[in-house]
């Protein structure tokens, strides 16, 4: 991509969406304007010392409106949320929050990592994002314990009840489309 | 009104280029103003200008004015300039009125052009309104006190002292510690030349201690100040230092005998010192002094000092002096790199600030100029440079850059790659800002010598336990990686604070700061040694960081705009006099009580009666009066109540808010605000008020029967008041004012008063925009005024 065509792709709508989302949740979003790029984000970070995550070059993208360089690399969901960026940050931009608003915007727009997806498809069928399986039911037994514990497991009208909340809010077809991508 | 006694008032709008006239539309003012009968109107692209000064001279005498009105940017930026234009013209200076539409308006209102227009209407019809009472005053002109008070003995204080001495004038150089020398004396070389610092800076101390017209006052501070421009008594307090000045001779005997080693500060702790001490071998007064903190009493000094200079009863000293002037170069300190507690000073013993490396630079040093790690004393060999320690970082609430960290790293990178053969060297730094003359070349020879310049603020310092090495954490952004690296010694490129001393010095001189705590100019670009004081100037980092150059350069912009005022001998007073009409004069006494300037008597059979000079101006009486029998000349009762009906004859605005801005606070924060360009609603029309002391409820009052939905009374914090009590006199009349209306049915959240910073722009915008909001959720005044009106029927 020669950078005449990067520049043609900087888009202040990302920007101010972000900080429009992010700040249904989040306190400050907006001074992710401020950001110098001085990289205390990136040197606090643990997981860009053994990953290519890079926090600060999100922030980056965020600043200028790159969208699509932003959501679809997978390294967003590299970040652990330790919070040590936001903690040092000498703007006070809350960084880790910038990177959940940025994920969730991902995931609005259907991109997901395959074992999100698949995470979310257990929690979808069974109301338990790691459902129960034959081994721990053994485990509960032998301890004394019931076989399943007493959750939508144990109640089956509480799981209808669940799934009626997760198609309500979109969830169920949200993740319905994204594993079509997934598949695809 | 009768226009014809009062005669013609010629009203200059200016465009300020596109400043004013981009949204405002002048011709509008221009149009509405010419309606007013007593009005001649025209405008300008630049009034200020050589040819929009001439167009009011010309036109004074063409349209044979008597008052002009200017409509163009603050009165704090050209007023003198204009009243100098009117006496050219012939005019009295004080029959000018200025309406502020610059940053009161259009810089403030830019998205709303159509409403910035209406208030400027608003305003300039004010000011015509308070033009009309206008009268001529005469000249007040005191002699000047032939002598000058430079608080601070750092390079800035030096170089200002040396310079007015220099032309003849009497100067008192006080300074809080033992030694004159500043900050500048612990320094090893200077930037860029690499020159030593003391043995630039020595010579001059030599003379300041010398020179027959300064009188150095050492280990003392100044702690009371009264007065005015060219008249200053000030309250010196010297410590006792418990060693005879005049016999001492700086043997040091006394302490080679003295058995209590303590840290010394001088030497930022690395090294120690005696109780009985000089804080550096080139103190000037060379001059030892006891510190009482740490003395035990044993006498020992006093038994081997031939001289006989020891005296342990000496007691602290107060010394009043009399000044025309007086000069603040305070100085500053260094960030405390504690507070960043990722970085590990204080917790790790090899991370060391700048200015202890400088101290370990220094021959004269307490490692007589070896670098070591403090740990072991073993020479570092790989150092790593943290920048921007306290600067750039709102996380501390240290907004600015320092100016100077990235300049004195490169040099002390320089400095140890010459000292430690084969030392490596690395600056973490955000950017770099080599940015004076020389300062450039330095960091290019740096970069030749092999400095490693990595570009990314250190994230976290942490320590090898066993080596007691420190792991330095950062990316390389231009790399995109991380990286860490591990240094022997990690020196913290620390920034500058305000001095404690300079917080205690602006409190008692009752000078402006600005949000960070440095000391506010006068105006930023033009009057940069001046202070919103007139009298007290500033040079050096008290001002703000700053290099030695540029203290320098300060100081001796400081010294001849000093020179000036006491070689012109004399200096002319706002003809502040109240004036009391004995008719309407009740005899009540609250004026006197009011007064904290003692000017007023209260005489049982001819009223109150104005004693002597020493009136401030403050209109504390005037706010006081129930019957607005005295009045202080340049704002009359009826001054105000005109501008008020000005407004109010015709609402614009819908909530309308009244607004008294004081002098020295919120005036100057609307025009803080208009400088940045923070926007806030149109609705307010200010009354500028010397003080919110001045404001007399009643006039509050009148502005709410006549329309106005709200009053905004807007000062100083407390503590800040120009006049000590102004403010806390208007909030307890403000408080019960609304205590009234509560009673009288009429909803006190219309009426509020609030204290901001000159600084405060921001304050003050949003003041403004919560008491719109919250004036817009009250039912309209009239209903109210309604239901008073009928309930006492």
């Amino acid at each position: 991509m020669s950078s005449s065509q990067l520049i043609k792709k900087f888009d202040t709508d990302f920007t101010n969406e972000v900080i429009e989302y992010g700040s249904k949740f989040f306190e400050d979003v907006e001074n992710v304007r401020s950001c110098i790029q001085c990289a205390t984000c990136t040197g606090s970070c643990p997981s860009g010392r053994e990953t290519a995550w890079r926090v600060r070059k999100l922030i980056r993208q965020v600043q200028l409106g790159l969208k699509n360089a932003a959501i679809k690399n997978d390294v967003i969901w590299d970040c652990t949320t330790c919070f040590s960026c936001q903690e040092r940050c000498p703007r006070l931009i809350p960084v880790t929050d910038v990177v959940r608003t940025v994920r969730n915007i991902a995931v609005r727009n259907g991109i997901m990592l395959p074992r999100h997806v698949q995470v979310a498809g257990l929690l979808i069928k069974y109301g338990h994002a790691v459902p129960i399986n034959d081994e721990t039911k053994a485990v509960r037994k032998e301890i004394g314990l019931s076989e399943l514990p007493p959750t939508v497991h144990s109640f089956p009208d509480a799981l209808g009840e669940v799934k009626k909340l997760l198609d309500g809010t979109g969830f169920t077809k949200l993740i319905e489309e994204a594993s079509k991508g997934v598949q695809k | 009104m009768s226009d014809n006694k009062r005669g013609r008032i010629g009203v200059f709008v200016c465009h300020c280029g596109h400043n004013i006239a981009g949204v405002v539309d002048v011709q509008a003012v221009i149009d509405e103003i010419s309606k007013l009968p007593d009005v001649y109107c025209v405008d300008h692209v630049y009034m200020c200008s050589k040819s929009g000064l001439n167009l009011i001279k010309e036109k004074v005498a063409e349209e044979k004015l008597d008052k002009v009105v200017i409509a163009a940017c603050t009165p704090k930026l050209h007023e003198k300039l204009f009243q100098k234009t009117l006496e050219e013209a012939g005019l009295n200076r004080y029959l000018l009125s200025q309406a502020n539409i610059r940053e009161q308006c259009s810089w403030v209102h830019k998205a709303n052009p159509r409403k910035a227009t209406l208030k400027a209407i608003d305003l300039t019809k004010m000011a015509v309104a308070k033009a009309r009472l206008l009268q001529e005053q005469g000249k007040v002109e005191v002699p000047v006190e032939k002598a000058v008070l430079v608080v601070g003995g750092g390079v800035a204080g030096i170089t200002a002292a040396l310079n007015l001495a220099d032309l003849g004038h009497k100067v008192y150089l006080v300074e809080r510690e033992p030694s004159i020398g500043g900050h500048m004396a612990m320094l090893d070389k200077v930037f860029p030349t690499r020159d030593c610092s003391i043995c630039i800076l020595g010579p001059l101390m030599v003379e300041v201690g010398r020179h027959p017209n300064i009188e150095l006052i050492t280990y003392a501070e100044v702690t009371k100040a009264s007065g005015w421009i060219g008249n200053f008594e000030v309250e010196i307090t010297k410590h006792p230092r418990f060693i005879k000045e005049d016999e001492c001779t700086g043997c040091g005997v006394c302490a080679e005998f003295c058995p209590v080693e303590v840290p010394s500060e001088f030497d930022q702790n690395l090294g120690t010192r005696k109780a009985v001490y000089l804080p550096f071998p080139q103190a000037v007064p060379l001059v030892y002094t006891i510190d009482p903190e740490h003395c035990i009493g044993c006498r020992a000094c006093e038994a081997v000092c031939e001289r006989e200079a020891v005296d342990l009863s000496q007691k602290e000293e107060k010394i009043k002096v009399k000044v025309g002037a007086i000069l603040i170069a305070t100085g500053y300190e260094t960030f405390n790199p504690a507070e960043k507690r990722n970085l590990g000073y204080g917790v790790f013993k090899n991370v060391v600030t700048a200015l202890e490396l400088e101290r370990m630079l220094s021959p004269s040093g307490p490692t007589m100029g070896e670098v070591v790690r403090p740990s072991d004393g073993v020479t570092p060999k790989r150092i790593v440079f943290v920048q921007c320690v306290g600067s750039r970082d709102e996380s501390v609430g240290r907004t600015y850059c320092s100016r100077v960290c990235c300049t004195y790293a490169v040099k002390q990178a320089l400095e140890l790659k010459e000292r430690i053969p084969g030392a490596e060297v690395y600056i973490f730094y955000q950017d770099m800002r080599t940015f004076g003359k020389g300062f450039e070349e330095l960091y290019r020879e740096a970069l030749r010598e092999r400095v490693r310049f990595v570009r990314g603020l250190v994230s976290k310092v942490v320590e090898d336990g066993k080596t007691r090495n420190l792991i330095v954490r950062a990316e390389d952004t231009l790399l995109g990686v991380p990286v860490e690296a591990e240094a022997d010694l990690v020196v913290l490129s620390v920034g500058m604070v305000p001095s404690k001393g300079t917080e205690r010095l602006l409190f008692v001189l009752n000078v402006p700061v600005s949000e960070e705590g440095f000391v506010m100019e006068a105006h930023p670009k033009l009057r940069p040694v001046e202070t919103q004081i007139p009298g007290i100037f500033v040079a050096g980092c008290a001002q703000g960081p700053k290099d030695i150059q540029d203290s320098v350069a300060q100081a001796n912009a400081a010294a001849s705009k000093i020179s000036a005022l006491l070689s012109r001998g004399v200096v002319e007073l706002e003809p502040y006099v109240p004036i009391v009409d004995g008719e309407v004069c009740i005899r009540c006494g609250l004026c006197v009580a009011a007064c904290d300037k003692d000017v007023l008597k209260l005489d049982k059979e001819r009223g109150v009666e104005v004693k002597g000079v020493g009136c401030v101006g403050c209109g504390a009486c005037a706010g006081a009066c129930p019957t607005g029998a005295i009045q202080i000349s340049l704002l009359s009762d009826e001054m105000i109540r005109a501008q008020i009906d000005a407004v109010l004859e015709e609402k614009k605005e819908y909530p309308l808010v009244v607004g008294f801005l004081c002098n020295w606070c919120a005036y100057n924060a609307a025009d803080m605000a208009g400088v940045a360009k923070i926007q806030y609603p149109t609705n307010m029309r200010a009354i500028w008020v010397p003080c919110t002391g001045r404001v007399n409820p009643l006039l509050i009052l009148e502005a709410l029967e006549k329309g106005a939905d709200g009053v905004l009374v807007l000062g100083c914090y407390p503590q800040d008041c120009h006049y000590r009590t102004g403010f806390d006199k208007a909030k307890r009349r403000v408080e019960s004012l609304r205590e009234l209306l509560r009673v009288a049915g009429i909803d006190p959240r219309r009426v509020r008063i609030e204290s901001m910073a000159a600084s405060e722009g921001k304050k003050l915008a949003v003041v403004v925009k919560e008491f719109v909001e919250e004036l817009k959720k009250l039912p309209v005044l009239g209903g109210e005024l309604v239901r008073v009106a009928e309930a006492r029927r």
